[in-house]
């Protein structure tokens, strides 16, 4: 049992390390804020959990404790990605290319309900 | 061209450096005061951080030093900035950028007891694990932080700030003079409670409880100057 729980931790460890990877990859890599922004925090919640979650297994005393830190990452790693995108394009930072603006469709919308009402 | 001489300067500049610090060993030849601080800090004082032994017990009277330092700061911030400070009372903080969305005020209030218990976590537990006053003082200030740029309604008191860091102080320099009475050398900050044993909680004599009032007074001061630089007038006239 504690060998299983030994070499599934040594998974998700090199999974989590092999996900931090692609997400520093991702930030040289990709050309404008957004995608950047996609690379680094998406893998880096994903990477992180799962780096945690790996450790948790090798150790079992302390699998609480990381369950905790999963969960702290869960909540406050998406919430500040949001945060920085948000902020990104309410300072109007443009991505590279073409895109569909449907949050820009929404708040105008939005706006004009305000008006008529 | 200059980036390939900035490259060659570092190089050598590197390889003094390599020269310099290969031939000592790390860990070994330790001298006199590093030696005497490892071995009485396990031993006499019951801390498991050798660190915190150090900048609380064998150094105290240099962290009041820094604990006033950070005090003087603040005073020397508040001071400059108050004249930029807004007049107005109310929907003041960052109230020219847009505020915070919905999703950001929910996780701040979701977060915001999670980082408390943190910090506070952070200084109790100074003399078993890394970190210490100063840094579980720093946690709790990014706590007030996070509520700060998620309402724009929240108001820090900067009378109770200046009670909670005045009533710290005194306790940090009250241990101190406890310390000359009754400790057995009679000096400045020195420990006169019962050590304990290694690795418990209550070991470590006053370290705890100078900790404590360390991270309560660097929580109020940083706690201070973020309030105070979020409510800088962002035009930047000064009348």
């Amino acid at each position: 049992m504690e060998t299983v729980l030994l070499y599934l931790g040594y998974f998700f460890v090199s999974l989590g390390a092999a996900f931090l990877f692609l997400g520093a990859f991702g930030i040289f890599r990709m050309p404008d804020f957004y995608t950047r922004l996609q690379a680094g925090t998406k893998s880096s919640t994903l990477g992180a959990m799962s780096l945690i979650l790996g450790v948790g297994l090798m150790q079992p005393e302390w699998f609480f404790k990381t369950v905790i830190i999963i969960i702290f990452i869960a909540i406050s790693n998406p919430i500040s990605s949001h945060a920085l995108a948000r902020g990104a394009y309410k300072t109007h930072q443009k991505p590279l290319t073409d895109t569909i603006d449907a949050y820009e469709e929404v708040t105008e919308e939005n706006k004009n309900k305000n008006e008529e009402e | 061209m200059r980036k390939l001489v900035i490259l060659s300067l570092l190089l050598v500049l590197g390889y003094f450096l390599l020269n310099t610090f290969a031939g000592a060993e790390f860990g070994k030849d330790r001298k006199v005061l590093a030696n005497y601080y490892l071995e009485k800090s396990p031993s006499e004082l019951q801390v498991a951080n050798t660190v915190t032994a150090i900048v609380v017990n064998f150094r105290g009277f240099d962290t009041l030093g820094e604990v006033t330092v950070l005090f003087l700061a603040a005073t020397g911030m508040g001071t400059i900035l108050l004249r930029r400070r807004s007049k107005h009372t109310g929907l003041n903080p960052m109230r020219t950028s847009p505020e915070a969305s919905k999703i950001v005020q929910a996780a701040g209030k979701l977060l915001f007891p999670a980082i408390m218990i943190l910090g506070a976590y952070v200084f109790i537990h100074g003399h078993l694990t890394p970190g210490g006053g100063f840094q579980g003082g720093a946690i709790i200030a990014t706590g007030f932080l996070l509520l700060l740029i998620s309402y724009r309604q929240f108001k820090v008191e900067h009378k109770y700030v200046t009670w909670i860091e005045s009533l710290a102080g005194l306790t940090f320099v009250s241990i101190g003079l406890l310390g000359i009475v009754l400790g057995p050398h009679n000096s400045f900050l020195e420990n006169f409670l019962n050590v304990g044993t290694l690795n418990e909680l209550t070991s470590g004599g006053v370290i705890a409880l100078v900790y404590i009032a360390v991270g309560f007074k660097v929580a109020a001061e940083l706690t201070g100057i973020l309030d105070t630089l979020v409510n800088i007038r962002e035009t930047g006239d000064i009348d």
